[in-house]
This record gives C-alpha cells, sequence and structure tokens, in this order.
C-alpha cells in the first residue's frame, strides 16, 4: 500500500519498507550548525541560505516519558497510552518524537532508530505516516501497539 | 526594564474553575469591575487599557471591554501564551511609567475548559498538526525524567511541592482547589498517572477566569488612597528564547531552561535587588517540577540543590521564601490569560498585609515568573513601601 507523510517536508519514505527513513533537515554553510526542520536562516549566526541535508535515522534518548492519557482526554480508541522522547542526533538537532514500546522499555541514553508508524488510511487508500523513534532490535513488521493506561483522564490542564 | 513613579491603584479578580454558563465578556467585566472598586474609580478615569487572553478569537478582547463602558479609551490586545497576564500588566506600568497614561488598566480573561474541550476535534494542519500529536503534560514529564537522571530527584520531592501548593490553596478563598482536608506526599503519588512521573494532583485544572489589575502614577494612588499601604512594580524583565545546541524546534517545548535564569537576572540587575531581597515569589507550576526547577533558575539556590530547599520547608508558607502562597497554577488554577493579572493580585494583597492566614510576616517584596509556550518568559519584581 503507498504510504504518504501526514506533512510534505518533514521526512522520507523510503520505497522499501524495511529501509529507515531519514529527517529533511539543514546545515548552515557558514558555522555548519544543523537544525530540524528545515530553515532558511541560520538561527544560530543569522546566515541567510541553509542548505538541504538529511538527518537521522540514528540517536541517542535525551529524556523520555510515557503518557497514560489520550490529548486532552480526546476520544480516540486507537491509542490510549504512548512514549514520547527528545532525541539527540549525532549532528545536533534535539528530536521530540513518539516512542515505540511500553512504559518499561526506554533508558537516558539508548540508542533509537528513526521509524514511520501508520496513523491512519486516506480516502485514496494510502497510508498516511508519521516519523517515531524505536530501540533498533524491535522487530518493524511487528510492532505491538503501546499498551493500555489504567484509565483515563478527564482532567488535564497545562498550557505550555 | 525599571519601573520609576507607576503604582498598583487596583486589584479584582474571579474565582478560578469551571465557568460553564458564564461568557469571557462578563468574566472579565466582573474582574474589571472588582478592580475599579478597589481602585475607587470608573472605566471613565482609566487612560489605556491592555486586555489579554489566548483563546483565538479575533477582537473579543475589545468585545470585552465595551462590557465596561464605552469611553473611547485606547485598547491593545496582547496574547503570550500562559505570560499574557503578566505581559499585559507590564505593558499597563510602562504606559504609565513612560508618562502616557496617568491610569492604566490590564485586564485577561479565558476559558480553557472550552479549549480543552475544542482541542479534541481540532488538532490544526500542516506544521501544527504534527505540534499537536503530543500531550502537553508530556512535555513537562520529560524535563522532570532528565531532572531524576541527573540529581536523583524523586516522585516524593514533585509531590511535596505539589502537596504545599494544593495546601497553600486551602488558605486562599480566591483559589480554585480549596482542599478540606491536608494533603499529603502520598496522596499525590496516588492520584491517576498522567504523564510518568507526573501524577494529576502535580497538575494544574483547566480552569475559567479572568483578572484585572489597575496601574497608576504613584502620586495619583497617594493623592487617591492616602490610608492604603502602597505597592509598586518595580522592574519587568520580558525574554524569548536565545538559541543554543540541542535547541528543540518542533513541537511546543518546555523551551531552554537558560532563558528563566536569564530573564530573573536582567530583573534584578534593573531593580538593583537579589533573590536574597525577595519575601516571596510566584512561578509558572503548571506542574509540579517546574517549581523545583525555577528555585535555582531563579536565583533561590544553587544548581541541583532545590531538594534541599524543599525539604527545609524553606519555600512552604512560614519558610525564608515562600513559593505559590495563592496555591500556584496547580490550585489557584491557571485559566491562561488571566493567570498573571491573579498572581499580581496574590503579591498585592501580600504586601498590602491583607492575606490573612496565608500573610507572609513582613513581606515587602515580591516576584512573579510565568513562561509561555516554551518560548517567551517574563519575572516582575514588586515592592510595597
Amino acid at each position: 500500500m503507498p504510504r504518504v507523510a501526514i506533512e510534505d517536508g518533514y521526512f522520507t519514505i523510503p520505497d522499501d519498507p524495511g529501509e529507515a527513513p531519514r529527517l529533511l533537515g539543514s546545515r548552515c554553510p557558514a558555522c555548519g550548525e544543523h537544525f530540524f526542520p528545515r530553515r532558511m536562516v541560520c538561527a544560530k549566526c543569522l546566515h541567510e541560505g541553509c542548505d538541504d541535508v538529511l538527518l537521522g535515522p540514528t540517536g541517542r534518548l535525551y529524556t523520555w516519558t510515557f503518557v497514560h492519557v489520550p490529548l486532552f482526554a480526546k476520544k480516540d480508541g486507537s491509542v490510549d497510552a504512548y512514549g514520547v522522547g527528545q532525541v539527540d542526533l549525532p549532528e545536533g538537532p534535539r528530536i521530540q518524537a513518539i516512542l515505540v514500546g511500553g512504559p518499561d522499555d526506554f533508558e537516558i541514553g539508548m540508542e533509537l532508530m528513526l521509524d514511520l508508524e501508520t496513523l491512519r488510511t486516506n480516502s485514496r487508500g494510502d497510508d498516511v505516516v508519521i516519523y517515531r523513534f524505536r530501540p533498533p532490535t524491535t522487530n518493524v513488521s511487528e510492532r505491538p501497539r503501546p499498551v493500555a493506561g489504567p484509565e483515563r483522564s478527564q482532567t488535564l490542564g497545562g498550557q505550555p | 526594564m525599571r519601573i520609576d513613579g507607576a503604582a498598583i491603584a487596583g486589584i479584582g479578580m474571579v474565582r478560578f474553575g469551571s465557568h460553564r454558563d458564564r461568557s469571557t465578556s462578563e468574566l472579565a467585566r466582573d474582574a474589571g469591575l472588582a478592580a475599579l472598586h478597589d481602585a475607587g474609580i470608573t472605566l471613565a478615569d482609566v487612560d489605556e487599557a491592555f486586555v489579554g487572553y489566548i483563546q483565538p478569537a479575533a477582537m473579543i478582547g475589545i468585545k470585552a471591554m465595551k462590557e465596561l463602558g464605552l469611553t473611547g479609551l485606547p485598547v491593545t490586545h496582547i496574547e503570550n501564551a500562559s505570560a499574557t497576564g503578566l505581559v499585559a500588566f507590564r505593558e499597563a506600568a510602562w504606559a504609565v511609567a513612560s508618562g502616557r497614561a496617568e491610569v492604566a488598566m490590564a485586564i485577561a480573561f479565558d476559558k480553557m475548559t472550552d479549549m480543552a474541550r475544542g482541542s479534541a476535534n481540532s488538532r490544526g494542519t500542516g506544521r501544527d498538526q504534527l505540534d499537536s500529536t503530543i500531550l502537553p503534560a508530556a512535555y513537562f514529564a520529560l524535563w522532570a525524567q532528565r531532572r531524576m537522571h541527573d540529581h536523583g530527584t524523586k516522585p516524593e520531592h514533585f509531590a511535596a511541592i505539589a502537596a504545599k501548593n494544593w495546601n497553600h490553596g486551602a488558605l486562599n478563598p480566591f483559589s480554585h482547589r480549596q482542599p478540606d482536608h491536608t494533603v499529603t506526599v502520598e496522596e499525590v503519588l496516588a492520584s491517576r498517572m498522567v504523564s510518568s512521573p507526573l501524577t494529576a494532583m502535580m497538575a494544574c485544572p483547566a480552569d475559567d477566569g479572568a483578572a484585572c489589575v489597575i496601574v497608576a502614577s504613584t502620586e495619583w494612588v497617594k493623592r487617591h488612597q492616602p490610608d492604603r499601604r502602597l505597592v509598586r512594580p518595580i522592574a519587568s524583565a520580558l525574554q524569548s528564547e536565545a538559541y543554543s545546541p540541542g535547541h528543540t524546534f518542533l513541537g511546543p517545548v518546555v523551551g531552554p531552561a537558560t532563558m528563566t535564569a536569564t530573564t530573573a537576572r536582567l530583573a534584578y540587575e534593573d531593580a538593583g535587588l537579589g533573590p536574597d531581597d525577595m519575601h516571596l515569589a510566584l512561578c509558572h507550576d503548571a506542574f509540579a517540577n517546574e517549581e523545583l526547577e525555577y528555585y535555582e533558575l531563579l536565583g533561590f539556590c544553587g544548581e541541583g540543590e532545590g531538594e534541599k530547599l524543599l525539604e527545609a520547608g524553606d519555600t512552604a508558607l512560614g519558610g525564608r521564601i515562600p513559593f505559590n502562597t495563592d496555591g500556584g497554577l496547580i490550585a489557584r488554577g491557571h485559566p491562561g490569560g488571566p493567570t498573571g493579572l491573579a498572581m499580581v493580585h496574590e503579591i498585592v494583597v501580600q504586601l498590602r498585609g491583607e492575606a490573612g492566614a496565608r500573610q507572609v510576616e513582613g513581606a515587602r517584596r515580591g516576584l512573579a515568573h510565568l513562561v509561555g509556550g516554551g518560548s517567551v518568559c517574563t519575572v516582575n519584581l514588586f515592592e510595597s513601601e
């Protein structure tokens, strides 16, 4: 089944499903800093005109959490709980993303691999995918859904 | 920036909570009238107004202002995420300090319960869709997990801060959460896990509410309120993120911790004061672990020493530097825009010596801190005569 990105311009979708995707990033030709997502003006030295580069697909877990409630008490039966992490790429950027795995699967400093997860099927029958990170040992084709949390939350404030 | 020649003329707020049957305009009207009454004036005496809210509907600020009267005064809308209220206050204080206005109003309102309900169906499009796939609680939990890794912090520390703020809320008539018993660390830890290690009782509620602060020239306040203890804003600093390696661009993140440290330093420098000169502090405790970080970033102890400060009871009422004496975002509540003006409300009540059971003895100076959207930070210092 064809795969399409939830939003163009952020990651690659390899033709071979066994191949890891890459993130679409930028590199400043003046100071060498890398960024994700792509940007025109360098955030560090303000040079105008960053170069397109591919980032990843590996990184190290800087920090993580396991979320036991859906988004703002969202009524989406398919996801009750999920891991979230910040992953440091070797090039420098720190990427915030959903993690594949259960509540006891993560440890700060562990190596993770970029991966694509199907969110839904669109009207043309394409799989709509988003990037996530997974432990390198996880079998790509047999990933378990995140396990269900104990209860759903009905409150849950927190404007960041 | 240093603020000279401005003082607080009036304060008012609507107790935060669920106000499903009331419009934002009504909430704003009641907070505005309370502040005008506290100042002993009507809208005719106000030269300029700054209206803050997060809820994204164009011009609802000016519509709310009309509930207080139509006098032709200049009205400016302000939105800086969770920092909105304090930034509206900063503009009102600066309007007076600059001499452009003799009396200025900062007013803010929001219905976060509407936003919480609405977001279930509207996750945005394009980049917003990527930004909104993760629950806000997760961002703060990521920070908490890293702290546990770096400093050996325990969930009990976060729970102790939450319990303290719930119990402070019990002493504040304007607090949303007013527990009828002493909240314990065990009770906080046993509440529902939201995003490990943060439990539901470590998080602020979703609130509706409004608050208003009226600022006037020091001469005006002394002339109109000769028998009241004068409370003055003395410095206000506002910063956005400065780039540092490892910056996370995509997703509404907590923002670099250094942003609070930088903003606080600027405020202290402008006032010619330091953390030791403060008698109470209010900070952005949407989640309990934030308060622990801000003990250090606001300069009240060294890095990695926040747990000791907490364990000594220094940040509870009766301690050396009580934090979130009104219950903080966790208990008093966090509607969004009005939150910062509720902080000013509490500092003014404390510095006037009118805080009753939660009065900080001899309080003469206070600090109010907020971050917004992980992208802005403001620190404001106040002093009484």
